[in-house]
Order: C-alpha cells, then sequence, then structure tokens
C-alpha cells in the first residue's frame, strides 16, 4: 500500500512537469512507449498470441453436425460445445468450470508468477496486436516519441488516421466475432456486411469493438493496474519459491555506466550498466531492478532486453532472469512444497468431480411451477384440487416419450389432458395437470409432494421434482 | 484522495459495476426466464438481457458512485 501511493505520487509528480501528459486519457500519468524486444519470451508470448487469437477468431467458423461447434445461444437459453448442449439447469457447470479456473490460476502463479498476465491474458493478447500495428505504422520507439512530440503536419495526421483506421477495422472484426459466439456467425458475418443486422447484435458488436479499442489502444497498461483485482493480491499467491521476474542486486550492484573495455571491478561497479532498456521494454513503465512491483506483468521483455545487453557487455547472461526470492537470497527452491501439492490436489479433484457429473448428467429436466391465480379448489365431487404446470426439458439427443407420477400424500390422483407425453430432442413441452386429493387425507394446510418423470423404454432417464400442495386450513 | 488518479476513480464507478452486472444479468436470467416475464413486450430475448444488463450496471455505477463520493475525507470538507 505505501507502495502504492508513493508509486501514485511519484506519477502525479511526473504528469506535473510532462505536458503530453495532461493531453493523454489518463491525465495524471504518462503515456509509455515500449521499446520492441527479441529473444526468447518475446518469441513465447508471440507464440502464445498467434494461438491464442488464431482460436479466437478461427473456432466460431466451425461447424459440428450442422450447426455452429461453440455456440452459446442466449436467445434460445442453450449452449452447445461440440457434441454437448448445456441448459441454464446446467449452470453448475459453469460455476465448476470458474472454479477450476480460478483453481488453475492460484497453482499457476504460486509456482511460476504472473505468466498468465504476461502470456495469455486477453488485454496481452491485444495490447501485443495494437502495438505490432502501430509499430508497423508510426515505427520504432523512438520515431512514435518523435512524431508525437511533432507539431501536427499532413503527414502526422494521415499516420495517425492510418493507425487509428486499422485499430478500429480491427476492433470491429473482433466485435463481430465475439457476438458470433452468440449468435450463430455465418449469418451474422453476412447480415453485418449487407447491413441487416437486429439491433441488439448491432448494439453488442460495437460495444465489443469499442472495448477492445479503448483497452488495447489507450488504456492498456492502466487496465492492469486500475482495473485487475489479480494483480491486487499477488502477494497473496506468491511466496519465497514462486518463480518471478527478478534483478540480481549482488550481481548488478552497483550500477554505472562504462566502457566495454574497463575491467568492472576495477572500476568498482556490478554488472548493470544501467542503460535503461530495461525500462524502455516494460509495457506497464516499472523498473524492475526496484524489486517486486504489483505492476510487473511477469512479461519477461527486461530479461530479453537485457540479456541482449550483456551478450554485448561480454558478462553472463541473467542479471535479469526467472528466478525465486530464496534463491536471490542464496538458498534453493523447492517445487513439490505443500502449497503446491493442496492447490494441485484441490484443483485435480474439481476437475475430476465437474468431469464424473457431466459424463454421468441425465439428459431429462422437469420443472414445477404452481398456478398462481388460486391456492386450491374443491372439485364437484369434493375433492382438492391444485393446479401445476410442469415443464418438461428433453436435453437428450434423441426424442423420448415419458411418463409422469406424482406422490407424496395418500390416495392421490393425477390428471391431465394428455396421454402421450413426447418431447422432441432439445425441446421444452409445458404440460398443465391437475392433482386432486381427499381432503381427509391431508395432515396440513401446505403438504409436500413430488413428481416423478421416466423415460419410456430407458429406466435410468429419469427425474424428480418436489412441489408444495395446498389445501385447506384445519383446527 | 486528490492522489488518486481521476481515470482510477472513473474505472472504479464503471468497472466493478460492469462486472457485477454481468453476474447479475446472468444470475437473473438463470433463474427467471425474462421472456415469460415481458410476455406483453415485443422485444427479442437478446433485447431484453441488454436492458437487463444494463439497468443492473446502472444500479451498480450508481453505488459505486456514491462510495467514491463518501470515500473524501471527513477533514477536507466544507473549507
Amino acid at each position: 500500500m505505501v507502495e502504492n501511493t508513493s508509486k501514485v505520487k511519484r506519477n502525479a509528480n511526473d504528469a506535473k512537469t510532462n505536458a503530453e501528459a495532461e493531453r493523454s486519457i489518463s491525465a495524471k500519468s504518462k503515456k509509455i512507449y515500449p521499446r520492441e524486444v527479441h529473444g526468447l519470451f518475446a518469441a513465447l508470448r508471440t507464440a502464445g498470441v498467434a494461438s491464442l487469437l488464431g482460436f479466437f477468431y478461427i473456432v466460431p467458423w466451425l461447424q459440428w453436425d450442422g450447426r455452429q461447434a461453440l455456440l452459446f445461444d442466449l436467445p434460445e437459453r442453450k449452449f452447445y460445445i461440440f457434441n454437448m448442449v448445456f441448459w441454464p439447469q446446467d449452470f453448475i457447470y459453469l460455476t465448476l468450470l470458474l472454479i477450476i479456473a480460478a483453481l488453475g490460476l492460484f497453482f499457476i502463479t504460486a509456482l511460476a508468477g504472473r505468466v498468465w498476465c504476461g502470456y495469455a491474458c486477453p488485454q496481452t493478447v491485444w495490447t501485443e496486436t495494437f502495438l505490432w500495428i502501430e509499430r508497423k505504422i508510426e515505427g520504432s520507439r523512438a520515431q512514435q516519441m518523435k512524431l508525437d512530440k511533432a507539431p501536427n503536419s499532413f503527414r502526422k495526421i494521415r499516420i495517425k488516421f492510418s493507425k487509428h483506421f486499422l485499430w478500429i477495422t480491427f476492433s470491429i472484426f473482433t466485435g463481430v466475432t465475439f457476438v458470433g459466439y452468440f449468435s450463430p456467425l455465418r449469418e451474422l458475418a453476412i447480415n453485418f456486411l449487407t447491413f441487416e443486422i437486429a439491433p441488439s447484435e448491432t448494439f453488442w458488436i460495437f460495444f465489443y469493438a469499442l472495448a477492445t479499442y479503448g483497452n488495447a489502444g489507450w488504456l492498456r497498461e492502466q487496465v492492469c493496474l486500475y482495473m485487475c483485482p489479480y494483480a491486487r493480491f499477488q502477494s497473496v499467491m506468491f511466496d519465497q519459491d514462486t518463480m518471478t521476474v527478478a534483478f540480481d542486486e549482488t550481481r548488478g550492484l552497483p550500477k554505472g555506466p562504462r566502457k566495454k573495455t574497463v575491467d568492472k571491478s576495477d572500476a568498482g561497479l556490478g554488472d548493470c550498466i544501467d542503460c535503461t532498456i530495461c525500462v524502455q521494454v516494460c509495457p506497464t513503465g516499472i523498473d524492475i531492478r526496484d524489486g517486486l512491483q504489483y505492476q510487473c506483468i511477469g512479461c519477461a521483455a527486461c530479461i530479453d532486453a537485457c540479456d541482449d545487453v550483456m551478450d554485448k557487455m561480454g558478462y553472463d547472461r541473467g542479471l535479469i532472469r526467472y528466478t525465486t526470492e530464496k534463491i536471490l537470497l542464496g538458498g534453493h527452491t523447492e517445487i513439490m512444497r505443500p502449497r503446491m501439492v493442496v492447490f494441485g490436489l484441490v484443483l485435480l479433484a474439481t476437475i475430476a468431480g465437474a468431469f464424473y457429473s457431466i459424463v454421468t448428467r441425465i439428459p431429462v429436466g422437469i420443472d414445477v411451477i404452481r398456478d398462481r391465480n388460486s391456492l386450491y379448489r374443491e372439485t364437484n365431487e369434493g375433492l382438492i384440487e391444485n393446479v401445476y404446470i410442469i415443464k418438461l426439458l428433453n436435453m437428450d439427443k434423441q426424442d423420448h416419450t415419458y411418463t409422469l407420477t406424482a406422490e407424496g400424500i395418500p390416495d392421490l390422483i393425477l390428471k391431465m389432458d394428455v396421454t402421450d407425453i413426447s418431447v422432441k430432442s432439445g425441446e421444452v413441452v409445458e404440460l398443465p395437470v391437475r392433482v386432486q386429493v381427499d381432503a381427509y387425507n391431508l395432515k396440513q394446510r401446505s403438504n409436500e409432494i413430488s413428481f416423478t418423470l421416466n423415460t419410456v423404454g430407458f429406466e435410468k432417464l429419469t427425474a424428480t421434482e418436489e412441489a408444495r400442495f395446498l389445501g385447506p386450513a384445519f383446527r | 484522495m486528490d492522489d488518486i488518479p481521476l481515470i482510477q476513480r472513473v474505472i472504479a464507478i464503471i468497472w466493478p459495476s460492469f462486472i457485477t452486472g454481468g453476474i447479475a444479468t446472468v444470475l437473473f436470467t438463470v433463474a427467471f426466464d425474462p421472456a415469460e416475464i415481458f410476455i406483453d413486450y415485443d422485444i427479442s430475448r437478446l433485447g431484453i438481457y441488454t436492458i437487463c444488463f444494463f439497468l443492473f450496471w446502472i444500479l451498480g455505477a450508481i453505488t459505486a458512485t456514491a462510495t467514491v463520493y463518501f470515500l473524501k475525507p471527513g477533514e477536507t470538507i466544507n473549507r
């Protein structure tokens, strides 16, 4: 917290001296121009960005059984995931999926730090793409800074216009793809190109496009600093054995510039030549030499940059490297520590549980809604009658015929207008039913009954739902 | 309070309420089929989801705005 406030104050001071920042959307923090970097981790990140974006843009075009393979059909309230169909009743699986994702994130973070942030987070992935476009149009870091400082000219406007045009086009493409996960993309793309799109879809396309353009083009590291909750509790997940991007102080300090020919021990210097390239490449604009900071997204751009400099100086690589606090303090790091074992076991158990429950899922559902208009009525025969609407869901991939029974009160009579309950695959049928009992058999005002649905020819396909049967008050 | 950048304060209002608005919309529409509630109106489910989401978002943003407003330290008020 102390670090946060001092950082904020530093930002505020910077802003006072930097007129440029006043024009920036953030008003109090300077625009960061990350310098381009090459190396092992940069290559890994490019691979991550390319595969994740490829996945995102290609998957909604895949077909399965004559429909979109991955489709979250909100209007129809069905989620299609390859050969599986999920219903609102399967909400528990979404919850399980989120728990697995959270546990997985905790596990990987305790083990290897914020690798999620550096390689896989959508914010990183789209920002990298936007930075790439920016570099193609505006040139290197120095050229970008020069261009921004230069007065308005035809050239500057042309370059800026091209950049934003490409950014916006890419954002809209992203928006269409995103909505394509919720509304069949093949139709959507055609409708979009022929301007025949539904209003709510149009709205979400442009909303998502705006979010992409704003987050990846303008906000960038501020999303990580101010919007990301994960960054703020990193210290809860880290321990001394967690791999992080770190500057080796014992090796690097005292820092200072020197000629390549000068012997560093004669000059009383460490390996850090204070070239500040590690700061220039940092997408969040921090100095890794200040130690672990919540702003560090673990992208390792500084490692690649520093290794380059070390090579040029003829020093060993790894002045900035992936390492653990324990190793930096001269100890050694244990991977199989209690925290990792517990996280790992809980994660495995949750995955196994989710998998088991999905595999053994019973693809039939029943929902009972009491008729809201009357509590109960007395029939001509003197019986007490309650009316219900039974909703039957056939979540199976084939059509089925069902039988419905009710129990819970002696001599209960179930009456319905149809005899044959057939539900097509993936359909919902609403069935009004009446339940009649002799008032003599009612022990209290509100009684518990249950409806059971059985599938003809499939003994295991059965579902039960509880309901209340209301009668007159006694005593 | 004035040390907190404007962008951080704006984000503190619109961002958490966006998340809770999304969660509230999911929970609400899983529990109740909006097409049944708005049966008298000629509006698509996606349209209802959109409206639901914005109502929840606005509600959350109002709460967050009040929180940010009341966060101002007492000694700086009415000076």
